[in-house]
Order: structure tokens, then sequence, then C-alpha cells
């Protein structure tokens, strides 16, 4: 028994090395689209275009603007009326404008209320917002006054609230699933396409067996990915914190893969050929993937989204790999979401695995 | 309208030359057959003529020459082209009609009333009338086959080049192909350009060349080819001196021999060739197997087995005994249940009604196969094989699934390689070799495990003749050393004179059943099997 299910295994494997265009495919998803996941997204201001109109003749005006640098800010760029301000802005050359009143300098030294104008591109709002908030902390701190109140903040987790880091991790987790789920269910349809189906399913070997072996070599492919995604992107670029265990990770990574190869074997099953593979799985991993919170957080949902992102898998995995990263969270306190993952993925799996051995 | 010269065309593959300066010439109205081994580059020909790849040289065709695929735009409403491969040309969805409204629209065929006399004749001579209706995906592997032609006709070219349109069409189909072409040659002129595999068909032409590595080695009409080999055909002899190649039937040899000479046909013109160009094959021989089989003779039988798709009877109360040493050819149509009745038997199917022993024991659910996997052998339509793995890792990949200790195996496939004549390719890649090597290496995966029983699905389906020839003598020797037992498909009528039983179905149930010479016994005025085929279908 055992030495057949190697047989199948090693077989799998050595086809999968063979075919160089898989090879390329899963070794670019786990390093280079990581990567441009992690480095890519921008929530934070960066390389913003300011222009200004000055009307005051210097001074406070270039005392500000002066705090406005790289790598967040473009130098300032001076701008002669309003209107060619606006019309900048308009032709997306500028992000943020500010105009300098002539009376900003005077009121200002004589002490008295004076107001600075601000126009915004809100297109990118995120971008827009943290860039207004920038400016505001940085008057603030120009005006001196002296508040009662302080704010003593103490940044958990991820200290320098980088979201390079986050947005690695979640864009790999992806990866695993869309990878495990494409793979698996290829192994099979292959057979069905070249006709070695039949073959199969003559030799004197219990189906089970067949299944069971063929969907874990593609486990190990997907686990050697991860391994290498970690220790190249995640780890080696991205600088990600591990605060927990790396066993815990890559038992967690273990369950769930195998869970996620079972929506592989129900494909597989469904599929005629490779093409509908393809388009299968977008149609079933896409709202698994969005319910999951990599790109939204789960809290910020529609009530009855949240609910139903209890049926994603992925949901656990995600939470549980931030929890093993970033919070350092012990063996003993990740059952939930071992819990989770087992049996979501194991209802998933059992189905799968029901589905392709109907046809056996 | 006038002739087509081909004037010194050259087609080279990258690397390979497919087509090595070869030229001819056709008239109005001729049907030239083109034969020769796989890779011989008859298909490279016709693609060049049709003007769809680059090649060197000129063709001429009517007032036209040209010289590359580009020059070759203004002829192409002259010409139509099929390529190899059933319904190859067509979309599974779209129905007979859709088909043959999107092709009058992309040739650009005014649509009136002339147009509709025409198609409507072709679809009466093609037997599509009733199926207009039909999805292409829904029609056998003959209709589909008629169906391309018809709309490759519909433009009413001058020039038809039909690659192979025959191969794997049962040989009703085959006839009517046959007759369509005839008559619409007749009536328009058209030169066609056919390849086929069918050496009756190819007696049948006007005019036939033989292509061997890339040139044409000889051509005349089917009799003066035929006439050209008389001298070196035999009758078989067992006696097998240097430079003899023996055949189930025939003897051939460059050097006079004892025995009596036989009646040649086109097939005796590829082993002369064989034999001129120093690529006989060598004799089969076949060793006894390790294990030996004993016990009750008959091996399996089939009650009234029924297989339904639906409402469709793909099987219709079908009786078979396959008894140890024997070779029962499984015969009929396209869609006549010939693959359907083998799965069924396989387990591959469901058995929707009747009874089914294998060795002695009632199959009645999945855990009876399973004992029983172990003493079946099967070779599928399309050998199927794993594309990735070389021909060894293949098989020690079956022998491992079969549980075959390491030693074992590796000492059977050593000796399969070398008695079925593919030890040099052990190392290569399925898709790299001929389609005559992969059949041999697909019957040594099947008999790796020594079965007691043999099933083929048109294991010659496409296979040159020198490879089909020695593939009935492997089994013929399997037969008598192993006392194994095969029931095989085939389209090529001449195979079911090496059978010692035939089973013929039509449209799902058993019309014959007995053996070859008592059903030429039967039908005094057959000449050959296809005629009795024949007289079964009518």
């Amino acid at each position: 028994m055992t030495k057949i299910f190697w047989a199948i295994v090693g077989k799998e494997l050595i086809a999968f090395i063979r075919s160089w265009q898989l090879v390329f495919v899963v070794l670019y998803a786990f390093s280079v689209e990581v990567y441009i996941a992690g480095s890519g997204i921008e929530i934070n201001p960066r390389n913003v275009a300011v222009g200004y109109v000055d009307l005051t003749g210097g001074g406070m005006s270039q005392k500000i603007l002066t705090r406005l640098h790289a790598p967040e800010f473009l130098p300032p760029k001076r701008f002669d009326s309003q209107q060619q301000l606006s019309r900048a802005i308009f032709n997306k050359e500028i992000i943020i404008g500010i105009v300098f009143n002539a009376d900003f300098e005077k009121n200002w030294r004589g002490g008295k209320r004076t107001q600075l104008d601000v126009l915004v591109d809100a297109t990118a709002a995120s971008q827009a917002y943290t860039t207004l908030g920038y400016l505001q902390n940085i008057v603030l701190d120009l005006s001196g006054v002296n508040l009662l109140l302080e704010i003593a903040s103490h940044k958990l987790f991820n200290p320098n609230a980088d979201n390079h880091t986050f947005m690695a991790l979640t864009e790999m987790l992806s990866i695993i699933t869309m990878l495990t789920v494409i793979l698996t269910a290829v192994v099979f349809v292959r057979e069905k396409e070249q006709g070695t189906w039949d073959i199969m399913l003559l030799m004197p070997v219990d189906p089970k067996l067949i299944i069971l072996a063929k969907s874990f070599s593609q486990v190990i492919i997907v686990m050697v990915g991860i391994v290498i995604s970690l220790g190249f992107v995640v780890f080696g670029m991205f600088e990600t914190p591990m605060n927990g265990s790396f066993a815990a990770f890559m038992v967690l990574s273990f369950f769930y893969v195998f869970a996620t190869a079972g929506i592989g074997l129900f494909i597989a099953a469904v599929a005629r050929d490779v093409m509908q593979v393809a388009q299968l799985s977008i149609i079933i991993m896409m709202p698994m993937i969005f319910l999951s919170g990599a790109w939204t957080p789960i809290h910020a949902m529609h009530p009855l989204l949240q609910l139903l992102s209890y049926a994603s898998p992925l949901r656990y995995y995600i939470e549980g790999s931030e929890s093993i990263f970033y919070r350092g969270t012990q063996w003993g306190d990740l059952w939930p979401y071992f819990l989770g993952v087992t049996a979501v993925g194991g209802v998933m799996y059992a189905m799968g695995f029901r589905k392709i051995g109907r046809l056996f | 309208m006038g002739t087509l010269k081909i004037d010194r065309v050259t087609v080279r593959h990258k690397e390979k030359v497919s087509i090595k300066n070869v030229s001819f010439e056709a008239e109005k109205g001729e049907i030239i057959g083109f034969i020769g081994a796989d890779g011989a580059g008859k298909s490279s020909l016709m693609h060049a003529i049709a003007g769809v790849i680059a090649f060197e040289g000129e063709v001429r065709f009517d007032q036209h020459a040209y010289r590359s695929p580009k020059e070759a735009e203004g002829v192409k409403s002259l010409i139509s082209l099929m390529p190899q491969g059933i319904g190859l040309v067509l979309y599974d969805l779209l129905t007979v009609d859709e088909h043959l409204r999107f092709f009058a629209d992309i040739r650009n065929v005014p649509q009136d009333e002339a147009y509709h006399t025409y198609k409507t004749r072709l679809l009466k001579m093609a037997g599509l009338e009733k199926f207009r209706e039909f999805r292409a995906g829904n029609l056998s592997g003959g209709m589909m086959q008629k169906l391309s032609l018809i709309c490759s006709l519909l433009h009413r070219p001058k020039l038809l080049i039909l690659d192979e349109p025959t191969t794997g069409v049962d040989p009703m189909s085959r006839i009517e192909l046959w007759e369509i072409l005839d008559q619409i040659r007749r009536e328009e002129g058209t030169i066609a350009l056919v390849s086929t595999a069918y050496m009756e068909e190819a007696a049948r032409m006007d005019r036939v060349l033989l292509f061997d590595e890339g040139e044409i080695i000889a051509q005349g009409s089917a009799k003066e080819l035929i006439e050209s080999v008389r001298e070196m055909t035999y009758l078989r002899t067992p006696e097998a001196p240097e430079g003899t190649i023996t055949t189930l039937e025939r003897s051939y040899s460059l050097l006079p021999l004892s025995a009596e000479h036989a009646e040649p046909t086109l097939e005796s013109l590829f082993f002369v060739n064989a034999l001129r160009t120093n690529r006989a094959p060598p004799p089969v021989e076949i060793t006894r197997r390790d294990s030996e089989e004993n016990g009750n003779p008959v091996l399996m039988e089939a009650y009234s087995l029924t297989k339904m798709f639906g409402p469709f009877v793909a099987n219709d109360r079908i009786d078979l005994q396959l008894k140890r040493g024997e070779i029962v050819g499984l015969l009929g149509a396209n869609g006549a249940g010939k693959t359907t009745f083998i799965k069924m038997l396989l387990g591959l199917h469901s058995i929707d009604g009747g009874e089914l022993k294998l060795f002695g024991r009632a199959i009645r659910n999945t855990d009876d196969r399973q004992a029983l996997k172990a003493s079946i052998g099967y070779v599928s339509q399309h050998f199927a094989l794993y594309n990735d793995m070389t021909i060894r890792e293949n098989l020690l990949y079956f022998a491992a699934m079969r549980q075959i200790p390491i030693d074992t195996a590796l000492k059977r496939i050593s000796r399969y390689a070398s008695e079925l004549g593919f030890s040099n390719y052990l190392d290569s890649v399925p898709t790299e070799l001929p389609l005559g090597i992969n059949q041999r290496f697909s019957l040594a995966a099947a008999l790796l495990h020594e079965p007691a029983v043999l099933f083929l699905d048109e294991p010659t389906s496409g296979v040159d003749a020198i490879a089909r020839s020695q593939f009935w003598e492997l089994l013929s020797a399997l037969k008598e050393k192993w006392g194994i037992a095969i029931l095989i498909t085939t389209h090529y009528m001449s195979e079911a004179e090496f059978c010692d039983r035939v089973v013929l179905l039509r449209e799902g149930g058993k019309v014959a059943d007995d053996t070859v010479a008592n059903l030429y016994a039967l039908h005094p005025d057959a000449r050959t099997f296809e005629d009795i085929f024949r007289e079964y279908y009518r």
C-alpha cells in the first residue's frame, strides 16, 4: 500500500518538475507576485505632488513648505494664481494644492485667527486623508499650542505600523489558496485529457489511495512554495516579524493546504479540460478570498457577509497566521484557528473526495 | 479550369526536411492518392499546396503560380483543405445547419436559389438531411467527417485537399464519403488530393503516389504499382533467410524464394520498399510467460448485456463468449457500440442489464472486479500514456501500480522492449515517437502483469501498414505461446480475417457472431470481408 502511495507521489512530482511552465508559474506566484503585493500596494502617502500659491512673500509659508519632504512628498511646486493651481490639480499634475492668502502671514504674526486653504484631489481617498492629517500635524506643531491633553500611543504587534509585511503575508496566503486549487484540479484533469484516467481505473489499486496520493503530491509542491516564499520574500525582503512558532505556522498551513486541495478535487470532478479548471477555480475562489478578510477587515463588512465569512477556511487561516506572525500567539491558544481550518476544511476535502470518488 | 503543377517543392520544419524536391502534375477531375508511412511527408506537402505553410519551389494551379502562403491568397477561393483528425474543423455546439450557414458565410457564398439546391443535394448525398438540427458534438465520427467534407465543398472548390479523411471512420461512412467525392469530381471537374491509410481506397484512385522519407518513390495507377512488386511477393513461407519479411499472409523477398508467388496488394509496396531500404523489421518472437494459466477455458461470458445512455440504447442485449487462446474481432460502424461494450466489460461503464461472468465469477459490484483487475489487460483507443515521462518510466510506474516486484518488472520490460522492438526508444517521451511504436509500448504496458484476457480498442487506427502487420503477428504469437484471449475492435476489414471469430455490431445490437470462414460460406458472393460487412449494413 505505502509503496504504491509513494510511487504515485513520486510520479506526480517528476511530472511537475518536467513541465517547466508549471514550475515557472508556481515560482513566479510565490516570489514576484508576493513581492509586488507587498511593495506595490500603498496606503500611506508617498511621492505626493504638492503645489502652492504664495501671496504672502515668504516666511511662515516657506517654513510650512519645507516640512513637506521626501519620501512622503515631492518638492512643492510654485504656481502664480489659484486658477493655475486648480488646472494643475484637474490635470492630475498636483494632488495637494495649498493657498497662502495675502493676509496669512500678517494675521499669524499678529496672533489673530487665520486660515490655510487646501485643495485636495480626493480620488485616492485614503491617501488624501492621510496627507491632510500630516498637514494638520505640521500646522499644530508650528503653532506651538500647549494642549493639556497628550496622546501616548503604543503600537503593538507591528511597531512601525508597516503595512508592507501585512500585505505580502496576506497575498502569500491567497496565492497558496489559488495554487493549491488549480494544481490539484490539473493533475486529475490532465489524466482525463490524456486518456490515462481509464488506465488508472483499471489498476488493482484502491481508488481512494490514488486520490489521496495525487492530492498529497500537490500539497508537497505548495508547501515547498511556502518555504521559498517565506524565506526569500516575506522574511528576506520585507523582514516580517515572526513572534510565534514557525512550526505552528507550517502545521496550520499543511492542514489548510490539504483542505483546499478538496476544492481542487471538486473542480476536477466537474471540469472536462484544463481550460474549464481555470474558469471554475476563479468562480469558486473569488468569494472565498473576498470573504476571508484578506482584502477588507471582517469587522468592516456587512453583517450578512460577516456571517458568511465563517464558511471560508481562509478566514481562520489568515487570522491564525496573523496571530502567529505578529502577536506571537502560543500553540495552546491557537486552537480556534486549527479547529476552524480543520473543521471547515475537513468538510470541504470530504466533499471533493466523495465527488471525484464517484467517478472511480 | 486547368491543371495542377507542383514544381520542386521542399518543406522544412526547423531543421527537419519533411518534403524534398517533390514534383507532380494533376489533370482536371483527377483523384490522386497519397500513401506512405507516418511522417513520410504527406501532410506537409498537402499543407504546402493548400498555401497554409511556407515552402520552397512553386505550385501552379489554373493560371496562378505561388511560392508562398501570401502569394497563394488569390487562389484560396478555389481551394479547400480538410486537415487530419475527425471533426477538427467542426464546432461541437453548432448544429449541422448552422455549420453550413457559417461556412457559406465565411467563404462569401451568395445564398441564392442555386446554393440552396446544391446544399440540399450535398446533405442528401451525405445522408445528413435528417440530422440538420443535430449538434456536431452529438454526431458519430463518420457523420462528422461527411459534414466536414460537405462544408468544404460549399464554395465549389476546384482543388480539394483531404488529409486522411477516412482514418478512424467505419466502412459504411467511408463508402459514402467516396461516393460524394466521386460525384463531385465528375460534375465539377475538381482535382482531389487524398491521403489514406486504407489500401482498398487507394486502389480506387486514378493515380497513387507512394511517399517515403519526404520523397515520392513510386507513382502510377494502383494496378501498375501492384504489378511492380509481383516478383517479390510469395505465399507465406516458414523458411526465412536473411532479407525476408513474413507477415500473417505473405512473405516478401528481393531474392528469389522457393515458395510460390502470391497475389500482391498495394500494402505489398510498403514491405518491398522496407526491404529495398534495409529497414526490414526484425521477426517477431515471443517467449512463454512466467506464470502458466490453467483452469476454465471460458474466460468471459456475457448474457444479454445492455447499456443505456438516457433513452438511448447503446448496447442492446449482447451475448458474447471469450475462450482461452482465441482472438475475437468486434466490428461495426462508428457509434455501433463497440467501445461502450468493451468499457462495460472492463467496468468503466456500469451495466444496465444482463449478466457478466469473468473467469467463471459473476460480476455484481466493484469488489468483484477489484480482484480480477490483475488478470485483465487493456489498450485504449488513443494509447493513453503519460506524456511527461519516458517509456521506461511509464512502464515502471504501471508495474509499481500493479505491485510487480521491481526486479521482475525490470526483467519483463527489457524482454518486451526487445521482443516488441522498442529497445531504442525506452528513454524517449511518447509524444516524440511514431504511433506504431507507441502502439507496441501500450501493448507492453497492458502485458506487464501477464493478463489472461486482453481488450484492445482500435489499436491499429492511424498506424502504418508495416507496423500493423507486425502488431497482428504479435497478437497471434501471444495467442499461441500464452494462450491469451483477445477481444479487439478495428476499422480495417482486412484485419477481420486474422481473427478466429468475428462479432458484428449494428446500432447497439449483435448481428453476426461466427468464424470468418463460415461468414464467407454464408455470403458466397463476397470477394472481400468488406463486402460481407456491407451485407449486414444494407
